[in-house]
């Protein structure tokens, strides 16, 4: 009997996931052992993947408490990986309870965690859903239970689309997410950009992410700025994420070499 | 303040974080530094740093304890992890930082130069009693191994519980995952298999859920004497609701029906076959009662009102039965004799059911076989003619011979007309088996005529359809001139009903070949309406009465039937000789029967007594 579309995948957690590989890195033990193996091949290729992978986050947390500070109240996180240290109910509840935040993400088990992370938040839940099918993300009744469209939104896509081939026009898929928002909402994204890296690092890097659930696809900066169509960056435009309002000035010692680019933009 | 080294260390007032100057931040900025980078920490530098000073504080406390107490050093280590420094980059750091530079940054060294002991002595960090008692530095030294020792046991221990909860964390969420993803995946395929399963309009099980169920009744086991019943239900009617109503008004019809019928139905499945064809399987029958009363259940269900479109509605269904013990039959066997059946019961006035009967089936089989085969036995030559003598009843003369069509069958022997003309009309091949019959019969009499001069003329009987044909005075003429017969050695039959209905066209044929000599006779005459009027226009020259009238004569001539059939038949003889025709009489089996028609003037008999259909070469015999 063939399998109909609309049945789900079933889980395999023999493969590596990018969600749980990025868990590795942060320092967290939500991962099996194809993971950390695929991680440690990583590092060999990479050995500031660690480094990179926390400057990121740190980067997501900065751009959320810039974002709370700016008076948004919701994020639609998409994405949003294992929960882990740091994430962005916490953050954002932390300076203002009242805010809602609804997590998305493919993988079934990181969604699987978010929701056990979850149990009892009122104000945050995760929905299974894909990137790549913006419509069943904003009529999701769950999305539609915590997010009022006509208020402003902080739609949060960091490290996520270069897990998105070109064929899945990126672009057009922010450009349907951002045509849902009202405007004053934020768009906070970043990826991998295939900047600052020799040909033979990228090669190594990518053939890791072959093995995993989720090959990788970097983009240079204008491709990442393009992402930010419709969007009015803010201070300071699109660098790479240790630069982006940093805590302190020594954050990050190479930041030519920090791989992920990215921005905040508000909608006009 | 500086702190004195040599006071004694007051482990209720511990000091304040003022109490330790600028050497705090230094220490403390120096320890964050140390362990940025070893895991994601969710703090600013600031933060961590303010963090870390507060640790600071609290290992110093812990050096001066008074007693000094493990549990301090514990903490801070699980403190550490609980802030996610957790790491064993971390671990190792910290340990480092705390080492060198805790006790120089707080300007907490030993006052006074290191002892003998504590400078070369092998148990200098003992701290032992033994040792030659340990002057204030030795004890600090001593108190930091400890110290460090309680932290890195304390973060161990919490780095370790915090990655066993993780994984157990994840392999719940992986656990779940899965659960979840298996039973959606069951759900779905129970969704794909109800939908694969299921008439999406009704919901009742369709064609391919009724064939497994059907199969399934044979699989089980068809020897044991069980016994299965179908009812092949089909509205009546439907299509015409479709067509005045509308398709949607149909379906919603259809809808009601179904639910109607699986009420009607009780346990028995019910499942819509397509269109408006539903079929209810009934298990496990001990006689055919038992499928009758669902019949008649299902009858009524279908029989009560719908409402459909604001509109009152009545329908009825037809329902075609069968019942039979399971072993010796398929299920294929079974659909198929319910089908035909169905087929009866809407033949036979719908509204009802029709049970299946065996014989029946094989009649409508065998006609069905014989209708199939016919075409290629007149190609194979299987057909053949008989010829019945008929005979003058004033001289005994052989005027002429009718021809009559056999089928020698190659299993069934030899047919007769009456078991395969009806059919030949029913297909259409009696176009061509009638012209065949007729190409024969000229050939035939032009032999006889050839063979002497007192040739009887050949009777064919045409069939309505040639009649009808456009290209029948085409087609005797060709005859007539191939074999170069007489037109007079030709007659044609056709029956008084065909003779009535038959359009002007047919006439204008009948008049043509009239013309051309041929005779033309109504045969069975007296079983239609008898109307004579048509007999003065119509170019015909003689009458071939029913043998009905003729069956009459053999009783003895005193009966007053008998009597009463003598009279009708002198009546139509004198008749028809008004109108110059000549009269036959059909069906003569006695010799009594044929003196009472010479007796009323009967021109010519044909029947067992005058001679029985024969093969052509018995014929020549007459001649
Ligand atoms: C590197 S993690 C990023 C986590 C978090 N946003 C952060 O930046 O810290 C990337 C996440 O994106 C998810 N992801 C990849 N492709 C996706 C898609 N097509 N739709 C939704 N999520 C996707 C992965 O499962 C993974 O959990």
């Amino acid at each position: 009997m063939r399998r109909p579309d609309w049945a789900p995948e079933t889980i395999d957690i023999d493969r590596p996931s990018a969600a749980r590989m990025y868990d590795y890195f942060l320092g967290g033990s939500h991962n099996f052992a194809v993971d950390r193996e695929a991680a440690q091949a990583m590092i060999a290729a990479v050995p500031e993947a660690p480094l990179i992978a926390q400057a990121n986050r740190a980067f997501l947390r900065r751009s959320v408490r810039f974002l709370v500070e700016a008076g948004v109240r919701q994020f639609l996180d998409i994405g949003s990986g294992i929960p882990t240290v740091g994430n962005v109910h916490e953050i954002a509840q932390a300076m203002a309870p009242e805010s809602t935040v609804v997590y998305v993400d493919i993988d079934p088990v990181a969604v699987g965690h978010s929701r056990e992370i979850l149990d009892g938040n009122e104000r945050a839940l995760a929905i299974r859903a894909d990137i790549r099918d913006p419509d069943r993300i904003l009529d999701h009744p769950d999305v539609l239970k915590l997010i009022d469209f006509g208020q402003p939104v902080a739609l949060m896509i960091v490290a996520v689309l270069h897990y998105v081939r070109d064929e899945d026009r990126p672009t057009d898929l922010v450009g349907r997410l951002r045509s849902a928002l009202a405007p004053g909402s934020y768009l906070a994204l970043s990826q991998a950009s295939g900047e600052g890296r020799s040909p033979a690092e990228w090669d190594e890097a990518s053939a890791v992410y072959k093995r995993t659930d989720r090959p990788l696809h970097n983009r240079g900066r204008a491709e990442i700025t393009q992402l930010f169509d419709g969007f009015e960056l803010v201070e300071p435009g699109i660098v790479w994420v240790p630069e982006w309002r940093p805590d302190s000035s020594h954050a990050f010692e190479d930041v030519e070499r920090a791989i992920y680019i990215g921005g905040v933009g508000r909608l006009r | 303040m500086i702190h004195d080294p040599d006071a004694k260390p007051d482990p209720v007032a511990a000091p304040g974080q003022d109490r330790y100057g600028p050497g705090l931040a230094v220490f403390a900025r120096a320890w964050a530094k140390a362990v940025t980078g070893t895991s994601y920490l969710p703090v600013t530098p600031a933060q961590l740093e303010e963090f870390l000073e507060g640790l600071t504080v609290r290992l110093v406390e812990a050096l001066h304890e008074e007693p000094f107490s493990l549990r301090r050093g514990y903490q801070i280590g699980s403190d550490l992890v609980a802030a996610h420094i957790a790491s064993a980059e971390g671990l190792g750091r910290t340990i480092e930082v705390i080492e060198l530079r805790l006790l120089r940054d707080l300007g907490l060294s030993p006052a006074g130069p290191p002892t003998a002991a504590s400078a070369g002595s092998p148990d200098a960090t003992s701290g032992g009693p033994g040792s030659g008692g340990p002057g204030p530095g030795d004890d600090l030294r001593d108190r930091m191994a400890r110290l460090l020792g309680t932290v890195a046991i304390g973060y161990a221990r919490a780095l370790r519980d915090r990655t066993l909860d993780e994984q157990e964390s994840i392999r719940r969420a992986a656990m779940v995952a899965r659960e979840q993803a298996e039973h959606a995946l069951r759900e779905s395929e129970a969704r794909f298999r109800h939908q694969a399963t299921h008439d999406p309009l009704t919901d009742l099980p369709n064609r391919a859920l009724f064939a497994e169920r059907l199969a399934g009744v044979f699989e089980r086991d068809g020897r044991s004497g069980r016994r299965l019943g179908v009812c092949f239900v089909d509205l009546d009617g439907f299509k015409m609701v479709n067509d005045t109503l509308g398709h949607q008004a149909g379906d919603q019809l259809l809808v009601s029906v179904a639910r109607n019928l699986r009420r009607g139905a009780g346990e028995h499945l019910v499942a819509r076959m397509g269109g408006d064809e539903f079929v209810i399987l009934v298990e496990d029958t001990t006689c055919t009662d038992d499928v009758l009363k669902v019949a008649d259940a299902a009858l009524a269900a279908v029989n009560e009102p719908y409402v459909v479109d604001g509109q009152e509605l009545r329908v009825s269904a037809s329902i075609g039965i069968v019942e039979r013990p399971v072993a010796g039959t398929t299920p294929s066997d079974v659909m198929r004799a319910a089908n035909i059946t169905l087929h009866w019961a809407k033949s036979s006035g719908k509204s009802r059911w029709a049970l299946f009967d065996p014989e029946r089936n094989e009649r409508e089989l065998t006609r069905y076989a014989l209708s199939s085969a016919m075409p290629a036995a007149l190609e194979r030559g299987e057909f053949c003619l008989d010829y019945q003598p008929l005979v003058s009843l004033c001289d005994g003369r052989l005027l002429g011979v009718e021809a009559l069509v056999r089928w020698r069958h190659p299993q069934l022997g030899v047919l007769r007309p009456d078991r395969f003309i009806g059919l030949a009309e029913e297909t259409g091949l009696i176009v061509r088996l009638g012209s065949w019959v007729l190409a024969e019969a000229c050939r035939q009499a032009r032999r006889w005529v050839g063979l002497s001069e007192k040739a009887p003329f050949v009777s064919v009987n045409l069939a309505v359809r040639q009649v009808r044909g456009p290209g029948l005075v085409k087609e005797v003429t060709g005859l007539l001139r191939e074999h170069d017969l007489p037109p007079d050695r030709l007659q044609l039959e056709i029956t008084e009903s065909a003779m009535m209905n038959t359009a002007d066209e047919s006439v204008d044929n009948l008049r043509s070949l009239a013309d051309l000599g041929v005779r033309i006779a109504i045969d069975d005459f007296g079983t239609g309406y008898s109307n004579l009027s048509y007999l003065r226009t119509l170019p015909v020259c003689e009458l071939k009465v029913a043998g009905a009238f003729v069956e009459g004569l053999r009783a003895p001539a005193t009966e007053p039937a008998s009597v009463t059939d003598e009279r009708i038949l002198a009546t139509l003889v004198s008749l028809a000789h008004t109108l110059d025709l000549t009269v036959t009489a059909e069906g003569v089996e006695t010799a009594t029967q044929a003196d009472r028609l010479r007796a009323i003037g009967c021109d010519a008999a044909q029947g067992w007594h005058f001679g029985k259909p024969m093969p052509p070469s018995l014929v020549d015999a007459l001649l």
